[in-house]
């Protein structure tokens, strides 16, 4: 930062002050619900200048809601926030602009047509059109240069990399003069090394006196690239330490509560290979080639994980294995069945391919729709339920019923219940309920604990084990390097659209780590 | 540092989302908004120079008590339904079809054809011709579905763009080959006795009104008990979760468009072999928006579309008589829908959202 | 030749009312507001034009003001129903259709409006200029509404392209989250374009009674406002080529009557249906070559909610 804006805290020499010197930014008392959802629950936080403050917690812990709050985009129910010792109301993003705040959003607010000028230029209305488009091209790469960072400004944002549209938006909220930044997750989506230039930029940006947060879920980011953690569990804050107070389980335990300890066991019997996927390559209906090359086979009785940072593949791995996007070249082959690579997605369904997705509100569950449509409608597409002239929805409430008790969903008060109204981990136990109610021969779980406490992940987990343990395939993505280790018989890496190494557990986490990051 | 003399705490009105709002709340909720509408189209009336006292027999006096004038709505009711449901099918898919007039005029073309070129032996000219216009009309929509399904073509436009083709080819058969040689008006011959649906024997009523009431049954039993109803829910709630789920999202949304199109058609026959005897240039005008109104009132749900379908069509025949005893122009019927719609369309946003204080 | 000069001095009357509408059309749609209610606020611009007219006894150019602002009046209805309340987009623009057909039909019958002829707006002469052969009649024989078009058409595009008001309007148009998040206020820059966007259609609407027919009859906009929106289609919502599309319905709406007028028999209803068949090719064309989409707005007929969580 060439310019500080004066202040009246103590530290004004921009070094690091972190013991003595009082926060510059506090909130204090912050609630936030949605509907009977309680996102935060009196939640104290404080930055001072020159920090680089971690806010550390599981998906779902209340981290971003948080910062939604201080940036603006949601109204607190309850709390104050004071800057630089003043209370101060934040009514909208505009105002926590004046305030020089600013945030990076996990998804990216930038216009996809619009060029990095024209997407910084948004915030900033005013004076000649022509002229501030010229001043802010300088202004751009003044900040750029300052943390290191180069960027095309007049490129429409669509056709940069995700690291550079980051970058784009990192530099937004310089320009717009903040010294409060806020980054919502910013290395999930970057490779390891696009990810350490991120974090010295970061150290840059504070050693300038600005102040930061980093909210993130990676211990180790936490540990080695801030100066105090701010830990957030269900809606509360746990605790705020210093990183050389703590120990990684110590923090673990903070993060996650309750060890409720998993125990890896591994397959007792591994039988034929049920599904064979071959030279398997594929490209998003955007045209984009996404998978490059994957090969392996899920034996009959196991669990084959596959491990990778998000993005390389993995989603649209599932649409191809389910039937949803069409291959470019390969082939899969089921075990009996023989070649299914151009089946339609509803018969690999009748073949046994039962799939739990990632984002289970879009492609699990209808929210408008009730608890036992939900349930009911893979059986309803085999004719369990009745025949095409007459649904039997008898018959249909009564299995509900009994899925619901059998698999612990618990919240569902009716069965004519809208789906939507589940919590995440009731939610995720129905969608498992309806897909294993078939019996299924393949299981393809993704992130199945996205979003989900200790105590129902462990339940899923269990749910995939009985699944293997009955002679199910089952294939677990996850971006959770932990969840893979702990479930998996064997482990495929997937890396840049191609599975680029397997193991066999009990594996090297090192090695995994070094395959997951590893370029070509 | 920005000088921001603020208070500590701070107040502004939030928005939410309601997740759920008990049933007879959300009957109560809309029914207010109904009774809303009409009082303001009351005023409006007033204003106009219509007295209460004259409204209250003309809507309800003049309508309920007179034989002629309830049979006057069910069979101005009828086409109604059917383009009701029309809309309603289409719409259950997300499918915007906007080109309800368009497929209203093959389906009466269809119909026409059978008639004027005396097509199959009297007897089963009727069903000839209904079978025609279902498969005109239906016609009319294969190109728009398929141009979504396939080219992901915004419907919207499309149906749009094809009403006006359709109308264009209608006025080139009523000026060109189907002109009436008898009376050279630009109007089509007028239909044989056994090519217009039969009176049922009371009033003016007829067969349109039955066969109204049977696609009302079978639409019933198709959303509402059949594997495809449910199956469609799936479609209209998440289309992307319904595809996952292996539903086949397009074959559904096919069906549904086609239906739709098949439907409009049957109105187009009903309107020219059971009002009008003939085709004209001007009978399917303000059926398509009527239609999209009524289904969007009745949510899609085919009894409810009955209950709205003869509400417009009270105001129908009642606006008629306001047109004739009081200069009302006949387009305060359209107002009165276009009213009503407001009204409850903004019942629906107090019904899905909740609105507090914050502080 | 005679034929050549009447027909091309006579398209700008017919093209006008295309390229305001198409104009106040884009505006709206490019930030993000699927307007289809088009032919509700012709038919008021229409009506209160006529209105005003009857009314002041004359100053056609103050009854096309009127006319603008009673087609911004009601969109204001429209407005607070899409915006506001969040009404689905579709409904709620044919809503404004019915509306507008019942409101006008009603107000001109009461005021006695229907069926009225009055002196409209003359056109310009240019002296010397107007009689030059062939470009005289074409060119300078024009009403003023012909001139200020083609200068509005300039002076919408130097807003949308080169100015901040326009790159937000576009903001809020392709991606309503990222704009708020850039301390736009979304709604109220949706309400601002379809507002503006109603005060061009209403001006189109009031061309049609003041200029070109002088006269009201309910429901005289007879479809040009389909057209309008038909055309924003076929020019993928760029300005330009709005204009040009105007121009070649112009030259098809003023062909028509003059074949029909010298004899010559033509399949008048096929060549009337060309419109809307090329503009369906040109929506299956843009939808085959991909990458001429990019100039969609990507958020239009989405309603904008901040917080809409789960």
């Amino acid at each position: 930062m060439t310019e500080i804006p004066d202040r009246n805290d103590a530290s004004a020499d921009g070094g690091p002050d972190l013991n003595g010197s009082d926060p510059v930014l506090t909130m204090s008392g912050i609630t936030k619900s949605f509907g009977d959802f309680l996102a935060l629950d009196n939640v104290d936080f404080d930055l001072k200048k020159g920090e680089v403050h971690a806010l550390l917690g599981e998906n779902g812990a209340g981290k971003s809601s948080l910062m939604n709050v201080v940036a603006g985009l949601y109204a607190a129910d309850h709390g104050t926030i004071h800057v630089s010792g003043q209370p101060v109301s934040i009514k909208g993003p505009s105002d926590a602009q004046d305030l020089r705040i600013g945030m990076v959003h996990q998804h990216y607010k930038l216009v996809m047509p619009f060029s990095a000028v024209e997407n910084i230029l948004l915030s900033h209305p005013g004076g000649s059109y022509e002229q501030s488009l010229n001043q802010m091209r300088e202004d751009i790469a003044q900040k750029a240069e300052l943390i290191g960072f180069d960027v095309d400004t007049d490129k429409p944002v669509a056709s940069l990399s995700i690291a550079e549209q980051q970058r784009v938006e990192i530099l937004k909220v310089l320009v717009a003069g903040a010294n409060f930044i806020i980054l919502d997750e910013p290395t999930a989506v970057l490779t390891d090394e696009e990810g350490q230039r991120l974090l010295n930029a970061i150290r840059k940006l504070a050693d300038n006196g600005n102040s930061v947060v980093l909210v993130t879920h990676n211990l180790s980011e936490a540990l080695n690239h801030s100066d105090r953690i701010t830990v957030m569990r269900g809606g509360r804050v746990v605790d705020t330490v210093l990183p050389k107070d703590v120990t990684p389980p110590e923090l673990t335990r903070m993060i996650v509560g309750e060890t409720i300890s998993e125990t890896p066991e591994l397959s007792k019997v591994a039988g034929v290979p049920q599904l064979k996927v071959r030279e398997l390559q594929a490209s998003r209906t955007d045209g984009l080639a996404v998978i490059k090359n994957v090969n392996f086979d899920v034996r009959r009785g196991e669990i084959y994980g596959i491990a990778g940072v998000g993005g390389n593949g993995q989603g649209e791995l599932v649409e191809v294995l389910t039937g949803l996007l069409p291959v470019t070249s390969g082939n899969l082959y089921l075990h009996e069945k023989g070649d299914i690579t151009h089946s339609r997605a509803d018969e690999r369904r009748s073949f046994g391919i039962a799939c739990i997705p990632s984002d289970r509100q879009t492609y699990a569950l209808a929210g408008g729709l009730s608890v036992s449509d939900n349930f009911a409608i893979s059986g309803v597409l085999n004719g369990s339920y009745g025949s095409w002239s007459r649904i039997d929805r008898r018959k249909m409430q009564s299995a509900t019923d009994a899925a619901v008790k059998k698999f612990d969903v618990q919240g569902v008060r009716s069965r004519t219940q809208r789906a939507a109204l589940l919590s995440g981990g009731n939610a995720q136990k129905l969608v498992i309920a309806r897909e294993f109610s078939g019996q299924p021969g393949v299981v393809i779980a993704h992130s199945p604990n996205r979003g989900l406490d200790v105590r129902a992940s462990a339940a899923v987990h269990n749910h995939l084990k009985s699944a293997r343990d009955r002679g199910a395939a089952v294939i677990l993505l996850s971006e959770d390097l932990d969840e893979i280790m702990l479930l998996s018989d064997r482990i495929g890496v997937m890396n840049s659209g191609a599975i680029v190494a397997e193991f066999d557990a009990p594996a090297d986490r090192h090695a995994i780590g070094k395959a997951m990051v590893g370029h070509d | 540092m920005t000088d921001i003399a603020a208070p500590t705490r701070w107040k502004r009105l939030n928005l939410e989302i309601r997740d759920h709002m008990p049933f007879w709340q959300q009957s109560i909720a809309v029914a207010a908004a109904f009774a809303v509408g009409l009082i303001i189209s009351v005023v409006i009336l007033m204003i106009s120079g219509v007295g209460l006292a004259d409204l209250w027999n003309e809507f309800v006096v003049f309508i309920f008590t007179s034989p002629k004038n309830i049979s006057a709505v069910l069979v101005q009711a009828a086409p109604l339904i059917i383009v009701g449901l029309s809309a309603g099918i289409a719409f259950k898919a997300r499918f915007w079809n906007i080109g309800i007039e368009g497929q209203v005029i093959f389906g009466a073309i269809g119909a026409t054809l059978v008639a004027t070129y005396d097509i199959g032996p009297e007897f089963l000219r009727l069903p000839l011709m209904a079978i025609f216009a279902a498969a005109c009309g239906m016609l009319w929509m294969a190109l728009p579905v398929f141009l979504k399904l396939r080219l992901q073509v915004n419907e919207i436009i499309s149906t749009l763009l094809m009403n006006y083709i359709a109308f264009n080819f209608l006025l080139h058969l009523l000026y060109g080959p189907w002109q009436d040689p008898v009376s050279a008006f630009p109007h089509s011959e007028q239909f044989e006795s056994f090519e217009r649906l039969a009176p049922l024997g009371w009033q003016s009523l007829n067969y349109s009104l039955v066969i109204a009431i049977a696609l009302v049954a079978f639409c019933a039993w198709l959303l509402l008990s059949s594997r495809y109803g449910f199956l469609l829910n799936f479609v209209h709630s998440n289309a992307k979760m319904a595809r996952a789920v292996g539903i086949r999202v397009a074959l559904v949304t096919l069906f549904a468009a086609l239906a739709s199109g098949a439907l409009s058609g049957i109105a187009g026959f009903a309107i020219s072999a059971g009002i009008e005897s003939r085709m004209t240039q001007s009978f399917f005008i303000g059926f398509g928006f009527s239609g999209i109104l009524i289904a969007f009132l009745a949510r899609n749900n085919p009894l409810a579309i009955v209950l709205v379908a003869l509400f417009v069509s009270t105001l129908m025949i009642a606006g008629q008589s306001l047109q004739v005893f009081y200069q009302i122009p006949f387009a305060m019927v359209q107002l009165i829908q276009a009213i009503i719609v407001i009204c409850v369309a903004a019942s629906e946003f107090f019904i899905r959202h909740r609105i507090r204080w914050v502080e | 030749m005679d034929f050549l000069i009447n027909w091309l001095a006579n398209i700008p009357g017919f093209a006008v009312p295309f390229a305001l509408g198409a104009m106040g059309l884009i505006i709206c749609e490019k930030s993000g507001v699927l307007n289809l209610g088009a032919e509700g606020y012709l038919l008021i611009g229409a009506m209160a034009g006529a209105g005003s007219v009857l009314s002041f006894g004359g100053y056609p150019m103050l009854a096309l003001g009127i006319a603008a602002l009673a087609s911004a009046a009601l969109a204001l209805v429209f407005a607070v129903l899409v915006i506001f309340l969040r009404v689905n987009q579709v409904i709620s623009g044919l809503t404004i259709v019915f509306l507008a057909q019942g409101l006008t039909s009603l107000i001109a019958g009461k005021q006695g409006w229907t069926n009225k002829a009055f002196t409209g707006l003359a056109d310009l002469d240019f002296g010397p200029l107007s009689d030059i052969p062939l470009i005289g009649p074409v060119l300078f024989r024009q009403d003023p509404m012909v001139y200020l078009t083609i200068l509005a058409f300039f002076a919408v595009s130097y807003v949308m392209n080169r100015t901040h008001t326009g790159l937000r309007l576009r903001a809020v148009g392709e991606n309503p989250e990222a704009s708020d998040a850039a301390g736009i206020n979304v709604m109220m820059m949706r309400l601002a374009a379809v507002l503006v966007g109603a005060l061009f259609l209403g001006l189109a609407g009031g061309y049609l009674t003041v200029v070109v027919s002088k006269i009201w009859v309910d429901g005289m906009a007879g479809g040009r406002g389909w057209i309008a929106i038909a055309l924003v289609i076929f020019a993928r919502w760029r300005l330009w080529r709005a204009l040009a599309g105007a121009v070649l319905f112009g030259c098809i709406e003023a062909l028509i009557p003059r074949v029909a007028a010298i004899g010559i028999q033509v399949p008048q209803y096929f060549v009337l249906m060309l419109p809307y068949v090329v503009t369906l090719g040109v929506m299956v064309w843009t939808s085959l070559r991909k990458d001429t989409l990019a100039n969609d707005p990507s958020a239009l007929g989405r309603p904008f909610v901040r917080e809409e969580r789960r």
